[in-house]
């Protein structure tokens, strides 16, 4: 509590950050951000200590992207601060609202090449939506609220308030709720009627048209409403990485994840329709391959909350600007008071059968297919339990084949693929809720970017689960090297991988390896049965690719399903 | 394409600079004048291919209604 007798900087933070419902944060001190930290000493609002900045911002956006609250990080000047920049752009590339509060050198010496100091504002300024430094005490209350606004949206995001020392040392007025009410996020546009009844006709004169969901629904809480959507008109529909746990649990016309490595009947049906309504989507080049071929037969509707999106990468016909919420719930509205609405059943069962679930590779028989690992895992998941993911095969692996029953429920880091997400994200995850599941599927590359945070997960008893996926290889890049470098394995072998279930042991967590499919049930079940955390090392074959494959800046024409012939057995 | 711009944080103009460099843009000119202590007008002609400077435009709005919004 803040003495009414006058606060300071510092203190005048914590009771902004209270008032606007943060009861926890995520971060590792310093010396320019330690008057931040005294105050924090006995306050109510909790202190994760995590063992690196980055680690600390990815946490408070495991946090964000699983509760749809504003994550907050902080971090002291200098290098703790420009350790955070990864969790910021992260954040912003994935619309997760986030503030970071980084400590800054004393004013006067700001521009000096003080120690520790960093002109993290600058530096932060393309990975945030706003990156400000705070010079006088007297703005610290109006930058700290606009902070909570523009993180929160309407289209959510990253900020980065900078204070200098001095600054979070200054004697202000305490804190007067009075004075600057708690934020909400700044009003939403709601898209034109014009525009949704021109969406009503497209919808009508179609014969083939899809919808493909972003994170965009997570964001506007209208997973509902776009199942809703779905079900009245009876039409397939796919997800981004991020919009994965839209689609209705069992709804057999989902077609599964589009893009670089989505279902073949997702990617062959978008390329098939003649209507893609693309619903809280960014066209990102890992969904579209090139532009200029996809879907090319198709008329472009695109709902975003956003106006710079339209166009950005696909030129819409029809833009429908605003809240999604709102947009489908009127879009479902004028459905429901048409006098017969089209079914699009019989083409959504054509779309469902334009392919196969992703394959597995092809893997030698007395090895462990990592395919095999996460799909016998995905059996055990519960409805209520979240999976966060590191980056690379796993990732595509999982996101392939887990049918997440909400979008909050799957985290991973889409837009940016920042390596080193996975644990730490599964960590801030189980800060919010307790008392759920909730498991890390990472690789063998990106958790050595991370395993220090075992000690996180050992010091606050966190039951996280880890299922490592171990084929010692960078395997994405690998797989890149193999099919589109000639083999040249540069820089991708990690043969040397260090004994990890020693580690987690070393860290007080309970850990088991395994190596053939024989051991993989039960050590699944011993897994997911841990009261507390426990880690399983699976040693998976080396080689093991993701398929389908579009590659880079091809088209669906290119998929590739699986190694020619001719290469079926590959060298390590 | 010239646009006339209201920036209520003059350092705005870094990340103007930023974005029309990474969009493959450049500028003929640029003049910006302070109005008062936190409201700035700055005139700036830029450069580039057509398609480019749409996409430059729609995001300079993004970034100046996120400025506008912060000040609010």
């Amino acid at each position: 509590m803040s003495d009414p007798a006058g606060s300071t900087g510092a203190q005048l933070i914590l009771d902004i950050l209270a008032d606007e419902g943060v009861d926890i944060v995520f971060g590792y001190p310093g010396g320019a951000v330690m008057p931040l930290y005294d105050k924090l000493y006995g306050h109510s609002i909790r202190h994760i200590l995590t063992r690196h900045e980055q680690a600390a911002s990815f946490a408070a956006g495991g946090y964000a992207r699983s509760t749809g609250r504003v994550g907050v990080c902080f971090a002291t000047s200098g290098p703790g601060a420009t350790n955070l920049i990864t969790g910021l752009l992260d954040a912003q590339m994935d619309s997760v609202p986030l503030i970071a509060i980084t400590g800054q050198v004393r004013t006067p010496l700001m521009g000096t090449d003080a120690f520790q100091e960093a002109d993290v504002t600058s530096i932060a300024g393309p990975a945030t939506k706003r990156a400000i430094c705070v010079r006088d005490v007297a703005a610290l209350e109006q930058t700290l609220r606009a902070a909570f606004r523009l993180a929160r949206g309407p289209r959510p995001g990253a900020v980065l308030v900078d204070v200098p020392q001095d600054v979070l040392k200054a004697v202000c007025p305490p804190f007067d709720p009075a004075r600057s009410p708690r934020t909400t996020a700044a009003a939403s546009t709601r898209a034109d009627a014009e525009a949704l009844d021109a969406t009503i006709e497209l919808i009508l004169r179609a014969q083939r048209p899809i919808a493909i969901v972003g994170g965009g629904a997570r964001i506007a809480g209208a997973t509902h409403l776009f199942r809703e959507f779905c079900a009245m008109l009876e039409i397939p529909h796919t997800a981004t990485i991020n919009g994965l746990g839209c689609a209705a649990p069992g709804d057999p016309r989902f077609l599964g994840m589009v893009g670089m490595h989505g279902w073949k009947a997702a990617n062959l049906a978008v390329n098939e329709s003649d209507l893609v309504l693309a619903l809280g989507m960014r066209f990102d080049d890992r969904v579209t391959g090139k532009p200029d071929r996809f879907a090319r037969g198709a008329t472009i509707v695109h709902a975003d909350v956003d106006a710079s999106e339209f166009g950005k990468v696909i030129a819409p016909a029809v833009a429908l600007r605003g809240d999604l919420r709102y947009t489908l719930a009127q879009l479902v509205q004028r459905l429901a008071e048409l006098p017969s609405r089209p079914s699009f059943a019989a083409w959504a069962d054509h779309a469902k059968s334009l392919g196969p679930p992703p394959p597995p590779d092809r893997t030698p028989d007395d090895t462990l297919s990592a395919t095999e690992v996460l799909d016998r895992f995905f059996a055990h998941v519960s409805d209520d339990a979240i999976v966060s993911t590191d980056v690379g095969q796993h990732q595509m692996w999982a996101a392939q084949r887990h049918r997440a029953t909400h979008p909050r429920n799957f985290l991973t880091s889409a837009g940016l693929g920042a390596m080193g997400f996975g644990l730490p994200a599964a960590i801030g995850a189980q800060f919010a809720f307790p008392n759920r599941p909730v498991t890390a599927i990472v690789g063998d590359g990106g958790f050595q970017m991370s395993f220090a945070e075992l000690a996180t997960i050992a010091r606050y008893e966190l039951p996280v689960k880890i299922l490592l996926i171990d084929n010692r290889r960078l395997g994405m890049v690998r797989q890149w090297q193999e099919l589109f470098y000639e083999r040249r394995y540069s820089a991708t072998d990690l043969s040397d991988n260090p004994d990890f279930v020693a580690i987690a042991r070393a860290y007080g967590i309970h850990g088991e390896s395994i190596e053939d499919a024989g051991s993989l049930e039960s050590a699944l079940q011993r897994l997911l049965a841990e009261d507390g955390s426990a880690l399983l090392h699976c040693a998976c074959y080396p080689d093991e690719n993701v398929w389908p494959l579009i590659p880079a800046g091809t088209s669906v024409a290119e998929m590739l399903e699986e190694r020619p012939i001719d290469d079926a057995v590959v060298p390590a | 394409m010239t646009l006339a711009l209201i920036l209520h944080d003059w350092r705005m103009l870094e990340r103007i600079v930023g974005l029309t460099h990474r969009l493959g843009c450049s500028y003929k000119s640029v003049e910006v004048h302070a109005r008062d202590d936190h409201l700035y007008h700055a005139t700036i002609e830029f450069a580039g291919p057509p398609e480019q400077l749409r996409r430059l435009d729609t995001q300079l709005n993004r970034l100046l209604e996120d400025d506008k919004e912060m000040a609010r």
